[in-house]
């Protein structure tokens, strides 16, 4: 029986098959992207699109009616607060804004830094194969998306995109391992690497690594981008440290980051497609080679 | 008559799979359990299997796989070629040994899926990051336990279709 099965048509076409599919991931493999992705994309793009932004809609309306007149009051308290706070500060960075051109002026420095090139994007896909809460856009190279681009939201970074098809991309979110961006802490001007890890991204946390022994980040310090390795623009916001914690490997130290965003419920981003220094400092623009610039220069 | 109803069911088959894709990848349809969520597609594929020929049964099974490929990564053909021999041999099984019905449907689904979501494991986590074993408990198994409670419904959706396009071939 087993002679008959192996002399069949079916296990010969089973045979072509297996050896068709190893062939598509050894070209997938060596050149990334594939005409067959961005054919898939076209096909499922338009229906992802629409389920997506239905169900955002039916998600805002439920969680609105959800709401009772008091959380609702509370809310709008809360936001009428926070919106007199900011104000305050606009007006103090107006202040230093203006005192810093006129330094400018007097020290005759001159400064051409043109502004990050954004294209505005919808999340329509978050696969629930992706440990690390990975997701896909609507936008993808015939919008001027390419691999290695940042993705950032209003709060601040969320990721980078990993593929990108003709009409779709992926993002690998700052959740995941195979992400690392060069960070900063802005009040003890302490670098290190961002990057994800599977035990805190249920948590939605993530970690700054290769942090000094003797390190004085401390909790509630903010970090943001450092520009080093050209993959991502200098200043963006990334989170708040949660905890500082000793490194399991050596005797570095690591802070748990609460990111600036909820990067496991993200609706719509943008992406940075151009930014003053991209590429510069001969660096690779492609996942996970951030850190090594990090690294680099330390 | 025939072939057309092979057509019209070959049809419907792609179309389901292009709705459980969207479903399962649209952010926040689906509930997280655990922070896991379901892999339509799996269940899918597994019962249309246990309703169609081999050679049918891998190509659906390579279609469903190529969807999953898309959704997760860059890298086509893993999930298309587990799916796809997974497929082919539960057709085989069914065809030399087993009934089909709802309670094999299960059984089919449990070491089928446990296979497929082991697999995934294995070559697309514990080769390339950190704490595999934390990975497999809260993030691989939930989601496993959380596909398996959509076997049955997909296997009585694919068994109706295939009665309502088909009735000469079942």
């Amino acid at each position: 029986m087993v002679r008959d099965f192996l002399r069949s048509s079916s296990f010969k076409v089973l045979l072509i098959t297996v050896v068709v599919l190893l062939g598509l991931i050894l070209y997938t493999l060596s050149a990334g992207g594939s005409f067959l992705a961005s054919l898939l994309g076209f096909a499922s793009s338009p229906m992802q699109s629409v389920t997506a932004t239905v169900t955002e809609d039916v998600t805002e309306f439920l969680d609105l009616d959800g709401l009772s007149r008091d959380e609702l009051k509370q809310l709008v308290d809360s936001l009428l607060d926070s919106n007199a706070q900011l104000h305050q500060q606009l007006v103090d960075y107006e202040n230093i804004r203006q005192e810093n051109a006129q330094l400018k002026e007097q020290l005759n420095i001159t400064e051409q830094r043109s502004e990050n090139q954004l294209v505005a994007a919808s999340v329509i896909g978050r696969d629930p194969n992706d440990v690390f809460y990975g997701f896909s856009i609507d936008k993808g190279t015939l919008n001027g998306v390419s691999t290695g681009d940042p993705v950032i939201t209003s709060r601040g970074l969320v990721g980078v995109v990993s593929h990108a098809y003709a009409t779709t991309s992926l993002v690998s979110c700052l959740l995941s391992e195979d992400v690392s961006v060069a960070a900063v802490c802005v009040e003890r001007q302490e670098s290190g690497a961002v990057t994800g890890s599977v035990t805190l991204s249920a948590t939605g946390m993530i970690r700054m690594l290769y942090l000094s022994g003797d390190t004085q980040v401390q909790p509630g310090d903010v970090v943001v981008t450092s520009g080093a390795g050209a993959a991502y623009p200098k200043d963006i916001l990334i989170g708040e440290v949660e905890r500082v914690e000793k490194s399991e490997n050596d005797i570095s130290h690591y802070a748990v980051i609460r990111p600036s965003e909820d990067l496991t419920d993200i609706r719509d981003v943008f992406v940075i497609v151009d930014f003053p220094g991209k590429g510069e400092e001969g660096a690779q623009v492609d996942v996970g080679t951030d850190a090594q610039g990090q690294e680099d220069t330390e | 008559m025939r072939g057309f109803n092979r057509i019209v069911c070959c049809l419907a088959y792609i179309l389901e799979l292009l709705v459980l894709f969207t479903l399962q990848e649209t952010p926040g349809l689906l509930p997280a359990i655990y922070g896991a969520r379901p892999v339509l597609l799996l269940p899918a594929v597994v019962t249309i299997a246990m309703l169609q020929r081999e050679r049918s049964a891998m190509a659906f099974g390579v279609a469903g796989g190529l969807l999953c490929d898309f959704g997760l990564s860059g890298l086509l053909g893993f999930h298309a070629l587990v799916m796809g021999v997974v497929c082919f041999f539960i057709s085989i099984l069914v065809q030399t040994a087993m009934q089909v019905n709802l309670l094999t449907a299960v059984l089919t689904g449990v070491w089928a899926i446990g296979l497929m979501v082991f697999l995934q494991w294995l070559f697309l986590y514990y080769f390339a990051y950190s704490h595999p074993v934390y990975a497999l408990t809260h993030h691989y198994l939930p989601k496993y336990l959380y596909t398996l409670l959509f076997v049955p419904l997909a296997y009585l959706l694919n068994r109706g279709l295939t009665q309502a396009i088909a009735p000469q071939e079942s």
